[in-house]
This record gives C-alpha cells, structure tokens and sequence, in this order.
C-alpha cells in the first residue's frame, strides 16, 4: 500500500457542531486500491468523517484532498470530487419516486449526459453485478432491505467512480440480508476499487480490509492492519470495544 | 315554516346560470394561485434575505387578513391611487372578475407556498444528500427529486385549499359578480324564499366541492403509487 | 389621515364588535365540536351519520351562503311565526349580531367537531388501558389521562379554527353589522379613500390574528412542556 499513489489525504481536519468538536486533527491516507475500513462506538465521528470526503459535510480546519482536487468552497472541486466518489448510506436513500432503473439512470443521465439507452445499458449492468436484474422496473418500496441496499451500491456504481464510500451500509439490514450485501461489497473490492467502510462486521473488515482505523470522541486512535488490530489492539478504548464488539 | 323541495328543485337550474363565473374564478385563481406558490416557495427557501422577506411578509398579511376584505382592497381600493387609474394595468383593474382572481389567487397563493413548503420540508434529508453524493447540481436536485415528492405530500393539505377557494369564490358577489352566490341573492331578493334557494345553492357548492374533493383523492392514489401499502 | 383621524372611534367601536362577535362565535363553536365529536364518536349509527352531515354540509358550503341562510331564513321564519300570533307585524328583524355569530359559530364548530374527534382518537389507546390497569376509574381517565393529552393534540389545528372565525367576522358586514368592514364602508363613501379605510381593516385584522397566533404558540409550548428535550 505504501508507495501507492494516495487518493484520498486529510490532513488534520477539524469539524465542530457548534460548540461540539465531532473531529479533531483527522489525518489519514488512502491510496489507489486500498480498502479501508473505520470502526468506533457510535457517536465518535465516523460518519462525519466519511461525509467530509465528498463534502456532505464541511470541515471547519485541516485540509482534504480527494483524486487531486482539493475540498474548498470552490465548487467545481466540489462537483469534480461528487462525480469521482460514489456513497451508500446506511438508509439507503434510493428516490422512492423512482423505479429501481430510473434510480440508477438519473444521475448518468443528468451528470454525465448519457442518452437514455447508454444509461439504461450502463443501468442494467450494474443491477446485474448486484444481482438483482429482474426487479428493474419495481419501486424501492416493494424491494427487500438487502437488494435495496444492492440496488444503491448499483446506483452509485454507474457513475463509474474512482472510489467508494460506505456509511454502515449493512446496520439497518436484518441478518440474513447482511450476506447479500456483503458479497456484493466483497466482489467490488476482489475488482479493485478503493473503499472507505464504515461498519461494524468484521467478518468483513478480517477478510477485506488493508488497513483499519478505531475512532473514538472525534480522534483517530489507532490504525493497524486487520491481524494487528484484532490480535494486539494498542489502547485500553480498543480493546473495550473490541470485547464489546465480538462479544455480540 | 315550510320548506318547499319542489322550490329548491326549481331554482337549481336558475341558478346553475351562475356556475361557469364560479368555475372560471376558481379555475383562474387557483392556477395563479399555485403560480405564486411557487415563485413564493422559491423565494423563501432561496436563502437570501432580500427574497425570502418580502415572501414572508406577502405571506404572513394574506394568512392574517379576511379575503373579503382583501378583495376590497384591490376592487374598491386600488383605484384611490391616481397612478393606478392611470395605468396600462387599468382595464384589468377595473373588472371585478379580474379583481377576485387577483385577489383568490393571492390569498390562495398564500396558503399553497406554506403547503409546499411543508412537502419540502418533508422530503427526507437523506434523498437530497443522495443526489449530491451522485453529483447533482442544487436545482438538479430540486427539480428530480425534492419537487416530485413534495408535491406528492403536499396533496391532502392541497385539496382541503382547492375546496376553501372554491367556497371563497362565493365572495364574488359583493362586488357585483353574477357567480352562483351573486344569482341566488339576486333570485332571493326577488322571491323572498331564501331558505330555498340559498340552500340549493349550497347544494351545488357542495357538489362541487365533492367532485373536486374525489378528483384530487385520485390524483393523490396515482402520485403515491411507489408507497408501500400499509406502512 | 386626518380622514382616518376621524373615523377612528368608530373603528374602535367597529373592532369591540369583531371581538365580541369572535368571543361569542368561539363558545359556541367549541359547544357545536365538542357534541359534533360525542356524536361522531357515538355507536348509533344514526347519530353519528347526522353528525357527519353536519361536517360536510357547513365545511363544504360557503360561508357566506350559511350566513346568508341565517339571516334571511330565520328571519322569515320568525316573521311567519309572529304573524300567526299577530297578523299584523310586517316583517321580524335578526339581530345581525346573533345571526352572524351562530352561523360562524356553527361553521367553525363543524371543524372543530373533526379537531376533537382527532384528538380523542389520536390518544394512544395503551394510555387508557394502563390507566384501568393502575385502577383509575372510567371518568378518572378521562380527565385525568385522555383530556390532558387530547388538548395537546388539538392545539394547533384549535388555533387555526381561531383564525378562521376571526377572519370569518369581516363576513357579518354583508348582513350589516357595523363592524370594521362595514365602518370602512361607510367612511368611503364619505372620505373617498377606500384604500386607507379598507388597509386601516386590514391591518386591524392582522393585529389581532398575530396576537391570537402568539397566543397560541405560548400555549402550545406549555402544553408540550413535558416533550422539551426529548428528541
Ligand atoms: N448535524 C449535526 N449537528 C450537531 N451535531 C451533530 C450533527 N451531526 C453529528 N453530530 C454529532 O457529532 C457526533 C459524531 O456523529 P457521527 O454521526 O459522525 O457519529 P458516528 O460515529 O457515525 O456514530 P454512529 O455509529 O451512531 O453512526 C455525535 O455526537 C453527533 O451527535
Ligand atoms: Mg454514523
């Protein structure tokens, strides 16, 4: 990974709600190719982090670079970074106005300018790498959670992103839709994309993360290889979460 | 005293005289009406003071006052001011019908930007934050997906203030129009049998406000198709 | 404005009139919703379908037919009474006052007839029955458990019927009590100066719309003092 050419750097970003530090001195580095996986108890900034990247949120201090554009108020680096990052959510926020192809052709259509047929193809592509081809023209309301959730990783894939951001996309899924998911994110990362996840499953994070980083009240407190962090976590606040983690 | 059915039976075809200067007030002003809305709605979600003010203010005086008072206003009111008479506006400002339209469709206009409003406000953040994660531009988003959906929720609300500017066509009357209001109280003052005929003109009120009642309740089955059934 | 300077008593006079046709026209309403609600909620079939006609048939038609109905119909009624007692009355005046008042009253009491019936329905039926459980008496829950919550529930939509009657009172002109409006029309034709009486009524209105608004919002806040902080 080291040598790799890095695609996503903060570096030392702050960002405040009101009086309310959610980071504080975020560094890190992506590079080409490289899975990520962030972990932490919940309300120590791991969404807010993830959102800075594609600047859902704007930090208040440090600096973010995304694919060699830099986040500021400019917004065509804005635009730029949107179109080269793709994001799941943990809700899935697919346009319930919207069938499943419509929801896949509307960005390719609008951002890009595709035609209708190039979108459609590009469309129908995806929903077949999520596997779900047959429910096309169905509205996110009749679908499961899981292949709602397949159905925005498709979404997001047909903009044909440089990388992928996952915001705890399996912990609104019940069990047995948590696999189909995970298949589908672990079959993106075999192909090689750059993935920033945020989740809990570490299943998951053992078999396809290169690097994982712990967060807790808004700091990256440690960043280790999968094995390091599972085996021999540096802090006392990893290993309480760990233990609580697994424990379930 | 007594009711007379075969009376009111009578007088609804009399009456009926009234029906298409009602329609056509409710027609107009409602579509100017929801022209406004819009603008309105855009003004006030713009952001910027300048534009979100004086929409808010339009909005908060038509809320607060009486329309009937707000057609006298414009029909009785306007023409005070020597530089309105003067105006190339004058011919239309005149007219009481184009006065009740101007004034319905600003009271209407009113209304409607808060029910927008209320569907913008209802759309689930995340669905914008979606389109921005897929690179839509700000009216993208808007258009695509704020819009759609808000309209949707907006419906119900939408419906009840279709009916009330229908009723408040009724106030057409006091300022001359012959609308179904304006002929029964010129037939009443005629026969001096008000029950009778005030009654079918409700009944026709009524009728009309349960055909656009049904109306919209289809419009709104037929926009919440995607919605889950029962949930 | 020196014009307006000389109206202003009556004005003042005209605005005392509004309040008390709103106070008298707010009781009643609350009586007509509150039996409206019983009944809609009653098991007879029969009363709770008259009930039901009573919210469609004065939420559909126009206010001002209603008002019109009252006035001219009862009068007529009352004078073929009277004049079967003594043929030799010509004709029973309505006080428009009391008119006017019962027909807002009876309008707005069909809506406040839906708010109650909503509030009654929307408290959670698990309150009640942990209510019986802890051994509280059928009246005890009432009052002490389902009033508390219900009014709650019924406070914004209550503060809207609030605004449609005070708004409703510019109606009464019509019938001609000298209220606002009616001053306004009388001091046009003297002064000339429509715009200034009928914006004079206007900005009367909106006072007394915004304090009621206010109003409510204080009491909205109080009621909802037990959900603050909670999210
Ligand atoms: N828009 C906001 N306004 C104010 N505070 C916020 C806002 N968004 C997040 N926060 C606060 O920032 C902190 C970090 O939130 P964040 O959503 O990043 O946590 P998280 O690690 O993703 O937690 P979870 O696992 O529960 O999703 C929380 O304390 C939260 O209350
Ligand atoms: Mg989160």
């Amino acid at each position: 990974m080291s040598g790799a050419q890095p695609v996503i750097v903060l570096d030392k970003v702050c960002k405040n709600f009101g009086a309310f530090r959610a980071l504080i001195n975020v560094s890190l580095s992506v590079s080409k190719g490289e899975k990520l996986v962030v972990c932490g108890p919940s309300g120590s900034g791991k969404s807010t982090m993830i959102r800075c990247i594609n600047r859902l949120e704007e930090h208040d201090g440090g600096h973010i670079i995304v694919n060699g554009h830099e986040l500021t108020k400019d917004s065509r680096n804005i635009d730029a970074v949107r179109r080269e990052v793709g994001m799941v959510f943990q809700n899935f926020n697919l346009f319930p106005h919207l069938t499943v192809i419509k929801n896949l052709m509307l960005a390719p259509r609008l951002v890009r300018h595709k035609n209708k047929d190039e979108a459609r193809a590009v469309a129908m592509k995806y929903l077949e790498r999520v596997r779900i081809p047959n429910q096309a023209d169905k509205y996110p309301s009749q679908l499961s959670g899981g292949q709602q959730q397949r159905v925005a990783i498709a979404r997001a894939l047909c903009m044909n992103p440089e990388i992928m951001l996952f915001d705890e996309p399996t912990s609104a899924l019940d069990p047995e839709m948590i696999a189909e998911v995970l298949d589908v994110m672990t079959d993106l990362a075999r192909d090689g994309m750059t993935m920033v996840c945020v989740t809990h499953e570490m299943g998951f994070a053992r078999s396809v993360a290169d690097k994982i980083v712990f967060m807790d009240a808004g700091e990256i407190v440690e960043a280790a290889t999968p094995e390091a962090f599972f085996t021999k976590p540096q802090t006392e606040r990893a290993r309480q979460f760990l233990s609580q983690i697994l424990a379930h | 005293m007594t009711l007379d059915p075969q009376l009111i039976l009578d007088s609804l075809p009399l009456i009926a005289q009234g029906l298409g200067i009602t329609l056509k007030l409710l027609l107009y002003s409602a579509l100017f009406g929801i022209g406004l809305a819009i603008i309105t709605l855009v003004m006030r979600i713009s952001g910027r003071w300048y534009l979100s003010w004086p929409a808010q203010v339009y909005i908060y005086f038509f809320r607060g006052t009486p329309i009937l008072v707000q057609i006298f206003i414009i029909y009785y009111g306007l023409p005070q001011f020597g530089f309105i008479r003067g105006s190339i506006l004058w011919p239309i400002l005149r007219e009481p019908f184009a006065c009740c339209v101007i004034a319905l469709g600003l009271n209407s206009g009113a209304y409607v930007s808060e029910i927008l409003r209320g569907g913008v406000l209802g759309v689930d953040k995340g669905l914008t934050e979606a389109g921005k994660a897929l690179g839509l531009s700000s009216p993208q988003r808007f258009i695509y997906i704020t819009a759609p959906i808000a309209i949707r929720l907006s419906l119900p609300a939408y419906s009840n203030e279709f009916i009330s500017t229908l009723k408040a066509t009724a106030l057409a009357s006091t300022v001359t129009l012959m609308d179904v209001t304006g002929v029964a109280r010129t037939l009443v003052s005629q026969t001096y049998a008000p029950y009778e005929i005030f009654i079918a003109a409700a009944i026709l009120y009524l009728a009309f406000a349960w055909i656009s009642y049904v109306a919209l309740a289809w419009l709104e089955a037929r926009a919440s198709r995607y919605v889950k059934k029962g949930n | 404005m020196a014009d307006l300077a000389a109206w202003g008593d009556d004005y003042l006079l005209g605005t005392l009139v509004v309040l008390k046709v709103f106070v008298v026209a707010l009781i009643m309403a609350v009586i007509f919703g509150l039996i409206g609600a019983a009944a809609r909620l009653s098991r007879n079939r029969i009363v709770s379908g008259l009930a039901k006609i009573y919210v469609v048939a004065f939420r559909g038609a126009p206010e001002i037919i209603i008002l019109l109905i009252f006035y001219f119909g009862i009068a007529v009624s009352l004078t073929a009474l009277v004049q079967y007692f003594d043929p030799a009355t010509k004709f029973v005046d309505i006080p428009p006052f009391w008119a006017g008042s019962a027909a807002i009253g009876l309008i707005v009491g069909a809506y406040m007839t839906e708010t109650f019936r909503g509030a009654f329905l929307g408290v959670d039926h698990g309150q009640v029955e942990s209510a019986y459980a802890l051994g509280l008496s059928k009246f005890q829950t009432f009052f002490h458990v389902r009033v508390p919550q219900m009014w709650r529930l019924a406070l914004p939509n209550f503060g809207n019927h609030m605004l449609s009657i005070m708004k409703d009172t510019a109606l009464i002109s019509v019938i001609g009590l000298e209220e606002i409006t009616f001053v306004a029309q009388m001091a046009t034709s003297v002064t000339r100066q429509p715009f200034t009486m009928y914006m004079t009524v206007a900005l009367i209105y909106l006072a007394i719309t915004t304090l009621i608004t206010f109003g409510v919002a204080a009491l909205e806040k109080y009621a909802n003092r037990h959900l603050r902080g909670a999210r």
